[in-house]
């Protein structure tokens, strides 16, 4: 089952729309009663969307979500869905794929801000940027992504995969300010450069292909990698010594100053 | 006449011994507080009554018509913002908390482009505090970093500190060392026994490695952090293990820079890490000298302490998401309500082009750079002059505010209710 939600134009199209409700296994039954809110306001998905909806299936697994036209203010999409599969042909608002457990997210434009946000399972790929706190956990939260794979093509803003605790993210242009900040699990690949990895990180690994500026006094150099494929020589450390961390830190090239 | 022990509502120190001068109805002179206190009671420049902006000017209108038109613009948002709340007392505060609740609206206090770094610092740590009666009379060592108390709360060190002779602290000014951490010399700087002199945006890493240094991991640090030496790295870690009882202050220096909360938080781990040796505590240097309790009103009422949303009916918090500055440079909320702050003069450019966009309502004693983007604005009782009231100190102690004189200005809890009460239409909703 293919169902196609083309956004519509609205009065005042800068208000954001929450929509928890569009996860594929909700549109097994049908798309009557589906509300988003905007702003203040409930609506009936309807009134936000054109529906269209192609073919049957037996189970969410079944179900493809298509979402076109400018979604750059629809929040929470694919919030803890379990299976299926949602495809955004454009740019996406905050949160989507919050505490997502199984299933695939495919953004072929941008994310923005908490792009999986406590993720536990699936795959989210994101084409263009994704903002800040990509892979993160919410305020206050002990943990981030706890299990899952989330990989940007683009660049990711700052704080991507604080509180990492476990899962796997690729970014695979840059990071901003602190990547892994608190991580204590999973696996943070960057393939471009970053500032200040991994602060207060207590455990995972932390790859970083670039270079990594601004990196922080607290870790300890504990000799080198050869990282495959490319056979790249990366220099290994280990910290956050100032929180008594056992994380792994790899990086190409580092210096200490911003 | 002189009224005494009057409490100054200007800054978080809430200085609670000034003696106000009154005659006529007007503040003649004030004693015991600073020039930022003393000017506060002497401004005379109130406006009359409430304004509304026509096509060529301003016209006056009467209270009751600025309600009843705030209170239709409020209804008519679909994502109303509600904001400021630091320089009016709880009980306000937490009239505009409701009234939020009400319209489906986000609320947000100053604390957001301030401490609310520090809050979610807090949040993720915990918050080693004191009051400042502590700090007086027991803190041999006091820690100022990213803050210029001479400037911004002048009378801190005279109450609280260097000039202020303590219990067990008998000659403050000899007895009491002060390390001053910011990236420039400032008249604070200048009484500094340490002067940690960093290289902007270095407060994460050398709070990190202080914390190293005494964790006694210090051979990993090296030879020079954020401009700063390991040797002076280690004296100052030396200096805070050995202190009877340490007090860190730190201001928005700290809180507004590159990591902003993640320093906080390191602050705190760092005076969590000292706390195994000696016995140190933690204190933001507030601002405004309500904006603490707008956030322990609206904990206490929502759950959050700043930046609460409402639209779902139920409170939801996300600084960054739910944030007055992102909220308008993001061009969401299509109304907005300002309460006893300036955003105008404080934001940046984009959130401030979006108020010129979008009704503007105000309620506050006197004109500022906001009343240009104002459609109405209302003028109040300022709390602590002409209104009672309560306030919450830097430390988090309530006091309450009286009023030294009536000059029959009303005051913003009581148009804040009436407001709500327009809109329920007299009951409760
Ligand atoms: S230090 Fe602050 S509270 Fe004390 S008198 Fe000055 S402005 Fe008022």
């Amino acid at each position: 089952m293919r169902v196609i939600l083309t956004a519509g134009p609205r009065k005042n199209p800068f208000i954001p729309v929450e929509a928890e409700t569009i996860v594929p296994a909700r549109f097994l039954q049908g798309v009557d009663g589906i509300t988003v809110a905007a702003g203040n306001r409930i609506l009936p998905l309807t009134d936000v969307f054109l529906v269209e909806v192609e073919g049957t299936a037996a189970d969410p697994s079944g179900v493809e979500v298509v979402l076109r036209g400018d979604n750059s203010r629809l929040k929470r999409i694919g919030e803890y869905m379990e299976a299926g599969k949602i495809r955004v042909e454009g740019n996406i608002g905050m949160h989507c794929g919050n505490f997502m457990k199984g299933g695939e997210i495919e953004i072929l434009g941008g994310a923005d801000g908490w792009l999986g946000r406590e993720m536990r399972g699936g795959r989210i790929l994101c084409h263009g940027n994704a903002s800040h706190y990509c892979g993160s956990g919410y305020r206050g939260e002990k943990h981030g992504m706890r299990g899952g794979y989330l990989e940007v093509r683009g660049n990711a803003g700052d704080f991507a995969a604080e509180y990492l605790a476990g899962g796997e993210v690729v970014i695979r242009g840059d990071c901003g300010d602190m990547p892994g900040v608190e991580m204590k699990g999973g696996t943070l690949t960057i393939h471009g450069s970053c500032t200040r990895p991994c602060g207060n990180m207590t455990g995972g690994t932390c790859t970083v292909l670039g270079s990594a500026r601004g990196m922080l006094p607290t870790f300890r150099r504990t000799g080198t990698v050869v990282h495959e494929p490319g056979g790249v020589i990366l220099t290994r450390f280990e910290g956050d010594v100032a929180n008594r961390g056992k994380g792994t830190l790899l990086a190409r090239e580092w210096q200490y100053t911003l | 006449m002189i009224v005494r022990d009057v409490i100054c509502p200007f800054c978080a120190c809430l200085c609670d011994d000034l003696d106000v001068h009154v005659e006529d109805g007007r503040v003649t002179g004030v004693d015991n507080a600073c020039d930022l206190g003393s000017h506060k009671f002497m401004t005379d420049h109130r406006m009359k009554g409430p304004v509304r902006r026509t096509a060529s000017g301003w016209e006056e209108i009467p209270l009751e018509e600025a309600i009843r038109e705030t209170a239709e613009l409020l209804e008519a948002a679909e994502r109303p913002l509600l904001y400021g709340w630091s320089g009016t007392c709880g009980e306000a505060q937490s009239a505009g908390v409701h009234l939020a609740e009400l319209v489906g609206g986000v609320i947000d206090a100053t604390t957001s482009v301030c401490h609310g770094p520090s809050i979610l610092a807090i949040q993720e740590v915990g918050h080693p505090g004191c009051t400042l009666g502590q700090v007086k009379n027991r803190a041999d060592v006091v820690v100022y970093w990213g803050c210029n108390p001479q400037h911004a709360h002048p009378r801190h060190l005279s109450r609280y500190t260097t000039y202020a002779d303590g219990f067990f602290v008998r000659n403050a000014f000899k007895e009491r060392k002060v390390i001053v951490a910011d990236i420039r010399g400032t008249d604070s700087t200048n009484l500094a026994d340490e002067f940690i002199r960093l290289q902007p945006g270095g407060d994460y890493a050398v709070l990190g490695a202080l914390r190293a240094i005494v964790r006694g991991k210090g051979d990993v640090v090296p030879p020079e952090v954020a401009g700063v030496s390991r040797e002076q790295l280690y004296r100052i870690a030396d200096l805070c293990k050995t202190a009877k009882y340490g007090a860190f202050f730190f201001g928005m220096g700290l809180t507004q820079t590159a990591g902003k909360y993640k320093n906080i938080r390191n602050a705190i781990e760092l005076v969590d890490e000292l706390s195994r040796h000696t016995k140190w505590t933690l204190t933001p240097m507030r601002g405004h000298f309500n904006v603490y309790g707008f956030n322990e009103v609206c904990t206490w009422m929502t759950g959050y302490p700043y930046a609460v949303d409402f639209a779902r009916g139920m409170a939801f918090y996300n600084p960054g998401e739910t944030t007055a500055v992102d909220i308008l440079a993001r061009k969401e909320c299509d109304m907005c309500l300002v309460v006893a702050s300036d955003p105008a003069a404080h934001f940046p450019a984009e959130a401030v082009e979006h108020l010129a966009s979008i009704p503007v309502v105000q309620l506050d004693p006197f004109p500022n750079l906001t009343t240009a983007f104002a459609r109405i604005q209302i003028p109040v009782a300022v709390s602590g002059i002409d209104a009672d009231g309560t306030a919450y100190r830097m430390d988090g102690v309530p006091l309450r505010l009286h009023r030294v004189l009536d000059r029959g200005y009303p005051d913003d809890a009581g148009i804040l209710l009436e407001i709500t009460r327009r809109i329920t239409g007299g009951g409760s909703r």
